[in-house]
C-alpha cells in the first residue's frame, strides 16, 4: 500500500505535468487550480508516507541480475522529501503571479510540476542505479526551465546547464555501474565494504563519484553553471537552483558517502582530505565571488554555491555531527535561500530591475518583502535567534570534533566565508532601508509590495526560519537519528 | 523567573509601543517613559532579592532546548547591579528623549521600537549564565542598535551605521568562533563550570588562548577596545543624544560584561589572556584619550572619552587576572579573588558603574546643547553654557567626576586600579605571572595610566571652559547665547543631567562605594583597608591633575587653539578604518581570490589548452572518419567494382575547416575552466574503464 504511495507520488507529477504541457489553450485561472491540485494532491501522499515511517527496500524493475529499479523510504529520503513536498505548493503558488505576464506559461508549469515528481524519485531512489536514472532524468527536465524565455543569455545559460549536468553525470556513471556491480543491496546506512578491491582504486572511485554528483552541488571547478542560471525565471532559480537540483547533488553525494561506500572505510584517506579541501576552498572562493557580485540574483546564486559547499564540508568530515550538520545545513539552507531569492524575485518582478545599486530605497515601498529579506540575511549570516545560527554551530563544532588539519582549515575557511556572508547578504538590506550615496531611487515612483500570492510563500519560510532558530529541538533530534543510522 | 520578565517585557512591550504609535503618539512616548520605569523597578526588586542571598528560585532560571543549548540566566551581586545600572539609564534618557525629540519626530515609531527590544537584550546580556545566552543577546543587540546610529539618515550617520554595523557582525561572527573553540575543548559554556571542565579536559593552552583571544575580541568590538573600536568615535556624534549615552553607557560594558566574565571565569589562571587584556587596555586608554583632546566636536570628545574609559576598565580586568595567577589563586569567579585582585576587581566595576553614571550625564547635557542649538562643533556652541547655572553645575561634577578629583566619584575607581598596578610592580617576580624583568613594562603602563588620567582631565576642563566660561568669537551670537537663558531644560533634563550629577558626589563616599563594591563582587567589605585619602592614593590623583593642568595651558591652550579658535589637529588620513578594513574587506580579500581563482586559471591557462584539445580531437576524429570512408570506398572500388567517386565531406581538406567550425560551436562552454576539467574527467573515465576491465575480465 504505501509502497503504491511512494509510485504514485513520483508518477502523479510526472503525468500532471505532460497534461499541464498539453494545456496550451487552457485558460489561466484552471491551469491555475490543476497546478495545485497536483502539487498539493503530491504534497498529501508524500506526507502520508513519510510520516509513517520507514518503507524498506523493494523492486520495481528488474533490468538484469543486480541492476534494479528500487525504491525505499529511510531518514534522508524523509528529510529531503519532506523538504521539497514543504516548498513546491508555496513556491507554484508565487510562480503564478512571477509568470503572469511571461509566454509558453503551459510549458513552464508543465516541466515546473514534472520536476516535481523527478525530484522525489531522486528522495526515494533505493539504490545508486535508481539514484542515477532520476538524477540524470532531473537535468533533462529542467532543461526547458533554465532557457525558458529563449533569450541569448538563457539559451546560453541552458547550453552550459547541460553540458555541466550531463558531463558530470557521465563521470559519476562509473562508480554507479560498478558499485552496481559489487554492491548486491542497495542504500544501507554505513556503506558496503568492498574487501576485494583495491584501497586507491575505491578512493578513485569514490571521488569520481563525488566530483560526478558534485557537479550539481556546484563544487570548485564546476560551479559556473549555477551563477548563469540566474537566467531562469525566479520561481525556478529559487526552487530548483536553491533547493531542488543542487540539493540533489548533496543528497546524492551524502547517499555515495555514507550509504554505498563506507565513511569509515573513506576517512582519514586522501580522498577525503580532497573532499574536505574541495568544499572548504570553494566555500570560500564562492563567497569572496558573491562579495564582487552586483547582479542581484547572480550575488545569491554565488551564495549558494558557497553554502552548498558548507553542506559538503560536513558530509565530508565523515563523522555523524558532520553528517548532521550538513543535513542541517541542507534544510535551513534551503528555507533561507528559497526566501532570499523569492523576495529578489518579488523585487524584480515589481520594479524590473536587476542590480543591486537598483535597490537604494526600495525597502520603503517595499516593506514587507525587504523585511523577509533582512531576516533571511540575518540567518544567513549566522546570527542567534534564526536558523542559520544552528547549522553553522553545529558545522563548526562537528568541524572542531573531528580534530584533522584539515578539518581546521575548513573551520577557518567557513568563519571567513561568513565573514563575507555578513557583508555581502546584508548589503542588500541595509541599502533597501537606508540608500547611499545616490539618494533614494524609489522616491515618488509607484513600486509596491506584491500580492499575497507571493508575499505568504516568503513570510512561512521567514517564520520558519525563525521557529526553526529558536526552537532546533525535534528538528536536531530527528538528524541525530540519521546520523547515527536509526532511521 | 524575574530574570526572564526583565528580559522578555521589553520585548513585548517594543511590540505593543508600535501598535500604539499606529494610534497616538503622545501615547507611545508616554509608554515608553512608564514602561521603562517599571523595568526599573523591577530591576530595584531584582537587586533586593540578591541583597537577601542566594538560593531563591525566583533569580534564576534555564530554558532548555531554545536554540539548541538552551538559555541559562543567574542572578548575583554583579548581575543584579548592571541589571540595575541598565534600567536606570533607559529609564533615564527615554525619559529625556521627551523632550530632546520634541521637534524632531522623524523615526521615532522606529526609534522606540528599537529602543525597547535593546533594553531586553542588554538585559539578557546582564543577567545570562552561559556564554552563549551571552551570545545570542549580545547579537540581537547588535542589530538593534544599529538603527540608533543610522536614526538621523544623512549620509555621516549611514555611513558610520555601516561601520558600526559591520563591526558589530564580524565582531559576533569572531565571538563565535571563539565560543565554538572553548565549547569543543570543554563540553560546556556555563560560566560557572567552564574553569574546572577546561582543566579536566586536557585541552592545550594554546587552543584555550586562541579561543580567549576571539572572545577578546568578538566583546572587544563592542566595547571600543583597539583595534576594532573605529565605530565609537564615529556612531556617537550622529546618533541622538540620548541614544548616545546608551551606546557609551551600557552597551560598551556589554563587552566589558564578556571580556570581564570570560577573564574571571574561565581565564582565571592564564597570565597570558591577563596580558593580552592590559595590554589592549592600555593602548586602548591612550589612544582614546589623546583622540578626545584633539576633538573639536563636543559629542565626538565624549564619544573618545569613552573609549579611554573602556582602556581603564580593561586595565582594570588585566591587572585583576594578573594578580590573581601571581598569588598562585586556584579558584575562579569573584569569589576566588582575594588580596590586591580583589582590590583590583574592586576598581574594575566601581568604575564601570562611575562611567555608565558620568556618560549618562554627560551625554544627555550634550544633548541638551543639541537640541537648543543643533551643533556640536566647538567653536559654533562656545560660549553658550554662559549662564546656564544648573547645567553648568551639572557638568561641572561630570569634569570632576570623570577627572579623578579626590572625593568624587571617578577619584575612588581610579585610584584602586592605580593602586592595583602599583602592586604589581611590587609583587613582580613573586609568581610566574608577572617575572622581575616585567616590572619594567607595568611601570611604563603605570605612567601611561596617569598621563591618560590627565588626558581625561585636560580634555573635559577644554569642554567645560569652552562651553560654559568663555565667550563665543561672533559677539552677535553670543548675544543670542546669553538671551537664552531659560527654558532650555525640562523635567526630563533636570532629571537625566542634573540628579545624576549628584551620584558622583554620593558614590564618591567610601561607605557606599565600599558597599557597592562589597555588594558586586560578593566579598563582606570588601574595600575595608582601603583608605582612598591617604598620601600615596591623593599622590596619585594629584600627579594626574598636574599633568592635566599643564595639558591643557601648554598643549590645549598653544597647540590646539589659533586667535581663539579651536583647531582640528588630528590628521584626517590616520584612521584605521579608511587606512585598513575597508580596503582589506572590499578590496583586497576579494581581490586576490578573484586573482587567484578566476583571471590566470581561466583565461591564460585553461581556455588555451582547452581549444587545443577540442581541436586536435576533432582532428582525429574526423581523420578517423576519412579513414574509414576511404576503406570503405577502397573495398566498394576493389571488391565490388562500383564506380564511387568520394564527395566533400569525404575528403582531408575538410577537416582543416570542420575544425573551425566545431570551435565556434563549443565557444560557450570551453571558455572556462570547468569544461576543461570536466573534459579531462571524462578521459580519466576511459583509462579507469580499461583498468577495470583489467580487473574484473582478466
Amino acid at each position: 500500500m504505501r509502497e503504491a504511495g511512494i509510485i504514485i507520488s513520483i508518477l502523479f507529477p510526472v503525468f500532471g505535468g505532460i497534461f499541464l504541457l498539453e494545456s496550451v489553450k487552457m485558460e489561466e485561472r484552471t491551469r491555475r487550480i490543476w497546478c495545485e491540485v497536483f502539487a498539493c494532491a503530491t504534497t498529501a501522499i508524500v506526507w502520508a508516507v513519510i510520516l509513517t515511517g520507514n518503507v524498506d527496500e523493494f523492486t520495481v524493475y528488474s533490468f538484469t541480475r543486480g541492476f534494479r529499479i528500487t525504491l525505499k523510504v529511510d531518514g534522508p529520503s524523509m528529510l529531503f522529501a519532506g523538504m521539497i513536498s514543504a516548498m513546491w505548493p508555496f513556491v507554484t503558488m508565487y510562480a503564478f503571479e512571477y509568470m503572469e505576464r511571461a509566454k509558453h506559461k503551459s510549458s513552464f508549469f508543465g516541466f515546473y510540476i514534472m520536476t516535481y515528481g523527478v525530484t522525489l524519485g531522486v528522495a526515494f531512489s533505493g539504490n545508486l542505479l535508481t539514484l542515477y536514472v532520476f538524477y540524470e532524468m532531473l537535468s533533462l527536465v529542467t532543461l526547458p526551465l533554465v532557457s525558458h524565455y529563449q533569450d541569448h543569455e538563457s539559451m546560453y545559460a541552458g547550453r552550459v546547464y547541460a553540458a555541466y549536468v550531463i558531463g558530470g553525470a557521465a563521470m559519476a556513471l562509473f562508480p554507479t555501474i560498478v558499485m552496481t556491480m559489487f554492491a548486491e543491496s542497495g542504500f544501507v546506512w554505513g556503506g558496503h565494504s568492498f574487501s576485494s578491491l583495491s584501497l586507491n582504486f575505491v578512493l578513485i572511485l569514490w571521488l569520481l563519484g563525488f566530483f560526478g554528483f558534485g557537479v550539481k552541488a556546484a563544487v570548485l571547478p564546476f560551479h559556473i553553471w549555477l551563477p548563469q542560471a540566474t537566467a531562469a525565471p525566479t520561481p525556478v532559480t529559487a526552487l530548483l537552483h536553491a533547493v531542488a537540483v543542487v540539493n540533489t547533488g548533496v543528497f546524492a553525494v551524502t547517499r555515495l558517502t555514507w550509504y554505498v561506500f563506507s565513511p569509515e572505510y573513506l576517512s582519514g584517506t586522501w580522498a577525503q582530505i580532497t573532499g574536505v579541501l574541495v568544499a572548504s576552498a570553494t566555500l570560500l572562493y564562492a563567497s569572496g565571488r558573491a562579495l564582487r557580485e552586483r547582479h542581484f540574483k547572480r550575488k545569491l546564486a554565488y551564495s549558494t554555491v558557497s553554502n552548498l559547499s558548507y553542506m559538503l564540508y560536513g558530509i565530508m568530515l565523515m563523522t555523524p555531527a558532520g553528517l548532521q550538520a550538513g543535513l542541517a545545513h541542507m534544510l535551513i539552507h534551503g528555507i533561507i535561500k528559497m526566501s532570499l531569492f523569492l523576495c529578489a524575485g518579488s523585487f524584480i518582478h515589481k520594479s524590473g530591475m536587476h542590480y543591486l545599486y537598483e535597490i537604494d530605497g526600495a525597502g520603503k515601498k517595499m516593506p514587507f518583502t525587504f523585511l523577509f529579506y533582512t531576516l533571511g540575511s540575518l540567518s544567513l549570516t549566522g546570527i542567534p535567534l534564526f536558523s542559520g545560527f544552528i547549522s553553522k554551530w553545529h558545522l563548526l563544532t562537528a568541524g572542531a570534533e573531528a580534530g584533522t588539519v584539515w578539518a581546521y582549515i575548513g573551520t577557518v575557511c567557513l568563519i571567513t566565508s561568513a565573514f563575507f556572508c555578513a557583508i555581502y547578504s546584508l548589503t542588500a538590506s541595509v541599502r533597501a532601508f537606508f540608500p547611499v550615496n545616490g539618494g533614494d531611487l524609489w522616491e515618488g515612483t509607484s513600486l509596491t509590495d506584491p500580492t499575497w500570492r507571493m508575499l505568504v510563500p516568503i513570510g512561512l519560510f521567514s517564520v520558519l526560519n525563525v521557529v526553526i532558530g529558536v526552537y532546533p529541538g525535534p528538528i536536531l533530534g530527528f538528524l541525530d537519528q540519521i546520523s547515527r543510522g536509526v532511521i | 523567573m524575574l530574570p526572564a520578565l526583565l528580559i522578555f517585557m521589553p520585548f513585548l512591550a517594543g511590540i505593543a509601543d508600535y501598535i500604539i504609535a499606529k494610534g497616538s503618539e503622545r501615547g507611545r512616548d508616554q509608554f515608553a517613559v512608564i514602561f521603562t520605569w517599571v523595568e526599573l523597578a523591577l530591576s530595584a526588586i531584582l537587586v533586593y532579592l540578591a541583597c537577601q542571598g542566594g538560593g531563591n528560585s525566583l533569580l534564576s532560571l534555564d530554558i532548555p532546548h531554545v536554540f539548541s543549548t538552551g538559555l541559562s540566566l543567574r542572578t548575583d551581586g554583579f548581575r543584579s547591579s548592571y541589571s540595575l545600572v541598565t534600567s536606570v539609564m533607559w529609564a533615564f534618557t527615554t525619559l529625556f528623549s521627551l523632550e530632546y525629540f520634541r521637534h524632531e519626530r522623524e523615526h521615532l515609531d522606529r526609534y522606540y521600537l528599537f529602543v525597547l527590544f535593546t533594553l531586553g537584550a542588554t538585559q539578557g546580556v546582564m543577567l545570562s549564565g552561559d556564554l552563549i545566552t551571552t551570545f545570542v543577546f549580545f547579537e540581537i543587540l547588535s542589530l538593534t542598535s544599529f538603527t540608533w546610529v543610522m536614526h538621523e539618515e544623512t549620509e555621516g550617520a549611514l555611513r558610520a551605521g555601516y561601520t558600526y554595523l559591520f563591526i558589530a557582525v564580524i565582531g559576533g561572527l569572531v565571538l563565535f568562533m571563539g565560543l565554538v573553540l572553548l565549547y569543543h575543548a570543554a563540553g560546556t559554556l556555563a560560566y560557572s563550570e567552564l574553569y574546572a571542565a577546561v582543566r579536566s579536559s586536557g585541552a592545550s593552552s594554546g587552543t584555550i588562548l586562541a579561543a580567549g583571544v576571539c572572545i577578546i575580541i568578538g566583546f572587544g568590538c563592542k566595547a571600543g577596545m583597539f583595534p576594532v573600536h573605529v565605530w565609537l568615535p564615529k556612531a556617537h556624534p550622529v546618533a541622538p543624544s540620548p541614544a548616545s549615552a546608551l551606546l557609551s553607557g551600557v552597551l560598551t560594558k556589554v563587552g566589558i560584561y564578556g571580556i570581564l566574565m570570560t577573564g574571571i571565569e574561565v581565564m582565571a589562571d592564564s597570565a597570558s589572556f591577563g596580558w593580552i587584556v592590559l595590554i589592549l587596555g592600555t593602548v586602548t586608554m591612550l589612544l582614546g584619550a589623546v583622540l578626545a583632546l584633539f576633538s573639536v566636536n563636543l559629542k565626538r570628545t565624549l564619544a573618545c572619552s569613552s573609549m579611554s574609559q573602556i582602556g581603564f576598565i580593561l586595565t582594570g580586568i588585566g591587572m585583576t587576572i594578573l594578580l590573581s595567577c601571581q598569588s598562585g589563586s586556584v579558584e575562579s569567579g569573584f569569589s576566588g579573588l582575594n588580596g590586591h585582585a580583589l582590590m583590583a576587581m574592586c576598581g574594575t566595576v566601581l568604575h564601570m558603574v562611575n562611567h555608565s553614571m558620568l556618560k549618562l550625564c554627560l551625554f544627555c547635557a550634550a544633548g541638551v546643547v543639541v537640541m537648543n542649538i543643533h551643533e556640536l562643533d566647538l567653536n559654533r556652541i562656545r560660549g553658550w553654557g554662559r549662564g546656564k547655572w544648573a547645567l553648568m553645575a551639572a557638568f561641572f561634577l561630570g569634569v570632576v567626576g570623570i577627572g579623578g578629583v579626590p572625593l568624587f566619584n571617578g577619584y575612588a575607581s581610579k585610584t584602586l586600579l592605580h593602586e592595583a598596578i602599583t602592586a604589581g610592580i611590587a609583587e613582580a617576580g613573586e609568581g610566574a605571572a608577572i617575572s622581575a624583568s616585567a616590572s619594567g613594562i607595568l611601570s611604563a603602563i603605570e605612567w601611561i595610566f596617569l598621563i591618560s588620567g590627565g588626558c581625561t582631565f585636560a580634555y573635559m576642563l577644554k569642554l567645560f571652559i569652552c562651553v560654559f566660561i568663555e565667550k563665543n568669537s561672533d559677539a552677535a551670537l553670543q548675544e543670542k547665547y546669553d538671551a537664552s537663558g531659560k527654558g532650555y531644560m525640562g523635567a526630563g533634563g533636570y532629571i537625566a543631567v542634573c540628579a545624576t550629577s549628584l551620584l558622583f558626589i554620593v558614590l564618591g563616599q567610601k561607605s557606599v562605594f565600599n558597599a557597592l563594591a562589597s555588594f558586586m563582587t560578593g566579598h563582606a567589605d570588601a574595600l575595608e583597608e582601603f583608605s582612598p585619602l591617604s598620601f600615596e592614593c591623593v599622590k596619585g590623583a594629584l600627579i594626574s591633575l598636574a599633568i592635566g593642568a599643564a595639558l591643557y595651558i601648554v598643549f590645549i591652550r598653544l597647540v590646539l587653539m589659533k586667535r581663539g579658535e579651536y583647531l582640528d589637529r588630528w590628521p584626517k588620513r590616520l584612521d584605521l578604518e579608511d587606512l585598513l578594513y575597508r580596503p582589506l574587506l572590499m578590496r583586497w580579500l576579494p581581490g586576490i581570490f578573484g586573482a587567484v581563482f578566476s583571471i590566470p586559471a581561466e583565461n591564460k591557462i585553461m581556455k588555451p589548452l582547452c581549444a587545443g584539445i577540442l581541436t586536435a580531437a576533432s582532428f582525429i576524429a574526423r581523420a578517423l572518419a576519412v579513414g574509414t570512408d576511404a576503406l570503405i570506398v577502397f573495398l566498394r572500388r576493389t571488391v565490388l567494382k562500383e564506380r564511387v567517386i568520394m564527395d566533400n565531406g569525404q575528403k582531408l581538406s575538410f577537416i582543416r575547416k570542420r575544425s573551425d567550425e566545431i570551435h565556434e560551436a563549443y565557444e560557450p562552454i570551453i571558455g572556462n575552466f570547468s569544461f576543461a576539467l570536466m573534459l579531462s574527467c571524462i578521459g580519466m573515465m576511459v583509462i579507469f574503464g580499461v583498468i577495470m576491465y583489467y580487473i574484473i575480465v582478466v
